[in-house]
């Protein structure tokens, strides 16, 4: 993170940003295997991944292995019927997420203990209505809503969660598990939680007769599918520098920095409005044949459109370009909405971020169509519009003022390996 | 001809087979210096004092305030409470933390548990039997785990199933009891493997706090490159000053009789830089001097301008009561009030 009290830096940074930008959004099984031998030379050992069905480090270029699934099946009789144990002080709980009281508990838990950024400066802070919408699509199971109470107290001390998914990985439909909200109390980090809370989702996800899943993580661990990188796009870029999200460089102005990311007050596509029920069967179409271009990426149909794209205050918001002669709907493009917690400053409390989600150009360019995504972010008062390099968003990063961030993300799958990693393009999956 | 191909072939071969072998050498040197500097690490003696004031001075940066706040155990560990400390604050109202919190058992327990993973795949563990290391696989699968509950593994698998009975052995003990013994079994191999334990106990605190974006989940991001200017840009000291809020740097300057309006390479005076970063004490100062408030830059933006631009209104009336002009167009034809929040009605009614 940039610091606005940094000594002066050279304009020659100019050129240095951008060939860092260029080297960043080259993602490739190189800078995969880099990463994997700098974790192995600092003698970090993933003890807990390495007793996993999940692609292994040593195996990584060995193209002799099959792709898919890793371990068979086994009998559902066979999967183990009780929890696994935790340590005598705390019990397992199951998350009804439909009750104020459970929701309440689960919101506060993340908000107080979940992601923060390196320096400490943010928190994750997702909305009770963003989780209900994260952990209850089509066909959910409340028995992967899964928490840990301190048994004296009740109190919720952990989080876990898995929800189904059909994911396409090339030619195959894969019923799949997204695992997400994994959280320790601050408190209990000490315990090694995690890894007992991580065989407890699978054990559960198994019980369904569900053998692969599919998450996400900050950190290099047994193997990523592929490596994304955040990028950010001012809205505010005044509050953004206040906070500290961004940096003001010596020798630029604010006044400056202003004018750049001004954007016009309007959209400019002509039909370009706010998704509704009616658009459901066509949204859809648009959607998975879009999608079939990926190696990876979700296998949706209308009942998980109306679930994950249909408008929903605070949540998530949809719109789409609707032809004004023939009324056929040509593009579409979302994003949801992730608040953080800012910590420590005085004059503001919240970060309000939009996260680019699934987007389709078969008209309008795509560059216009997010342009008019974030002429409505900024409507709408977000601060920040992020966005990973997945799918084509490479093409319009840079051209409307996206900067990269410090963040990476690595995708995983669970017990099915893919024999070549992916470039960021190929994916086409956006986990919350 | 043919013996010279086949020449250059086993020279190639060779040529590639060694540059192997030196990469596998270099790569285990690197496995070894990494040990090399674990142990002498641990062979610091021990500073909780020196690291004590480091953390809380760390926090105390950080600009938050109540370090100590809220904790009613200071008993346990001496750099604990300061580390969780940073976000005391905001920390839940009920202190019924009891069972819920590392006890110092817990702490102890996961320090030797790391102490033997480091000392396991170090040549020290040669002199540990076989019968010992299942003993601490078996206690410390009932601290973590408590008691077998797994089917038991085949015959064949020998390995497996040594690790499946030493568990099995153990039954119900209760995990608080494996976990002193676990213990007290690494203090009688290693007596002074404690020692060696700030630096571990450092190791896992970073383990512990990464671990927050460590495991699984979602990454929070952010800018990686402050905004810059696209083009070299060359200013004076005074701008400088003006800009940091450095008033009495900047009264210095213009008593040496640098000129109060002096324009940096892009026509800004100290007056745009100090309103630009909102230093209300230096743009008082500076119009004091007699700086001219209506100075144009190269847009032909003036400081009342960027004091509508950047949204800070007091900066702006300030200006005006010091008859900023409020109809001047800059390049691009916009007035002051033009570019200013909607809320600033007072700026309103000189836009027709």
């Amino acid at each position: 993170m940039a610091d606005s009290s940094s000594p002066p830096e050279e304009p020659t940074q100019t050129s240095d940003s951008d060939m860092n930008a260029n080297s960043l959004s080259e993602t490739s099984i190189e800078t995969i295997a880099q990463k994997v031998q700098d974790s192995l030379s600092l003698g970090k050992r993933h003890k807990f991944w390495e007793t996993q069905p999940v692609g292994q480090f040593k195996d990584i270029g060995d193209t002799s292995l099959p792709g898919g699934p890793i371990e068979d099946p086994t009998p559902l009789s066979e999967v183990k019927q009780e929890p696994y144990n935790l340590p005598s002080v705390y019990e397992w709980t199951t998350c009804d997420l439909d009750s104020d009281e459970v929701c309440g508990e689960v919101f506060s838990l993340l908000s107080n203990n979940y992601v923060e950024d390196d320096e400490n400066m943010f928190r994750f802070n997702y909305s009770k209505e963003f989780l209900r919408w994260a952990l209850h699509p089509p066909g959910y199971y409340r028995s992967w809503h899964i928490g840990v109470r301190a048994k004296g107290s009740k109190k919720l001390v952990a989080f876990i969660s898995g929800i189904p998914a059909r994911i396409r990985v090339r030619n195959e439909v894969v019923k799949m598990a997204e695992i997400n909200f994994l959280c320790v109390h601050k408190k209990l980090r000490s315990k090694r939680l995690a890894p007992v809370m991580i065989k407890e989702v699978t054990r559960r996800v198994h019980l369904e007769n569900i053998w692969q899943a599919a998450y996400t993580a900050g950190v290099v661990l047994p193997t990523p599918i592929t490596t994304c990188q955040y990028w950010h796009r001012s809205l505010n870029p005044k509050k953004l520098i206040d906070v500290g999200f961004s940096g003001l460089g010596a020798r630029m102005t604010m006044s400056r920095t202003i004018k750049l990311y001004k954007l016009p007050e309007s959209t400019v596509t002509p039909g370009f409005r706010k998704m509704e029920v009616r658009d459901i069967p066509a949204v859809t179409r648009l959607l998975r044949n879009y999608l079939s271009h990926y190696a990876v990426a979700p296998d949706f149909d209308e009942d998980d459109v109306q679930h994950w794209l249909l408008p929903t205050e605070n949540v998530v918001d949809s719109y789409l370009v609707e032809s004004p002669e023939s009324h056929e709907l040509t593009d579409f493009c979302s994003f949801y909405t992730l608040p953080s917690t800012i910590l420590g400053n005085q004059n503001y409390s919240l970060l309000k971020a939009a996260y680019s989600y699934y987007n389709v150009s078969t008209r309008t360019p795509l560059l216009q169509l997010m342009n008019d995504a974030l002429i409505v972010a900024k409507q709408r008062d977000y601060d920040v519009f992020n966005a990973l390099d997945v799918m084509e968003n490479g093409t319009f990063l840079k051209e409307l003022k996206f900067g990269p961030g410090d963040g990476q993300l690595h995708y995983y799958l669970y017990n099915y390996r893919l024999n070549q990693a992916l470039k960021p393009t190929e994916l086409g999956l956006v986990l919350l | 001809m043919e013996e010279w191909r086949e020449l250059t072939q086993s020279v190639i071969i060779g040529l590639i087979f060694s540059f192997l072998v030196a990469k596998l050498i270099s790569v285990l040197m690197s496995f070894r210096e990494d040990k090399l500097r674990l142990v002498r690490e641990s062979d610091i003696p021990e500073e909780p004092n020196s690291l004590t004031t480091e953390t809380s001075f760390a926090a105390t940066e950080r600009g938050n305030q109540s370090i100590y706040g809220e904790h009613k155990q200071p008993a346990h560990g001496e750099q604990k409470p300061l580390l969780e400390g940073i976000h005391a604050q905001e920390e839940d109202e009920d202190d019924d933390w009891e069972g819920v919190e590392s006890t110092e058992l817990d702490e102890a327990f996961s320090a030797a548990t790391a102490f033997v993973a480091t000392a396991a795949s170090d040549r020290l563990s040669q002199k540990v039997s076989t019968d010992i290391q299942l003993q601490l696989y078996g206690l410390y699968k009932i601290a973590t785990e408590g008691p077998c509950t797994v089917p038991q593994p085949s015959a064949l698998k020998v390995s497996a199933r040594a690790k499946w009975n030493a568990w099995q052995r153990l039954g119900a003990m209760p995990p608080e009891e494996a976990m002193q013994k676990y213990i007290t079994i690494v203090t009688e191999l290693y007596p002074t493997w404690a020692s060696g334990s700030t630096s571990k106990k450092k190791e896992e605190s970073g383990d512990n706090s990464s671990s927050a974006k460590g495991t699984m989940g979602p990454v929070f991001s952010s800018f990686v490159y402050e905004e810059h200017a696209d083009h070299e840009i060359k200013m004076d000291a005074i701008h400088a000053s003006a800009r940091e809020g450095e008033t009495t740097d900047l009264l210095k300057y213009i008593e040496d009789g640098v000129s109060v309006n002096l324009r940096d390479s892009e026509g800004r005076s100290p007056l745009h830089w100090a309103v630009d970063r909102g230093h209300v004490n230096n743009v008082e100062l500076l119009i004091r001097k007699g700086a001219d408030v209506n100075i144009q830059d190269d847009e032909g933006q003036t400081p009342l301008h960027y004091a509508a631009l950047c949204d800070r209104e007091a900066i702006a009336k300030l200006l005006v009561e010091h008859s900023a002009g409020l109809d001047i167009k800059d390049n691009d034809g916009n007035t002051p009030s033009d570019l200013c929040e909607p809320s600033w009605l007072w700026m309103r009614p000189c836009t027709n």
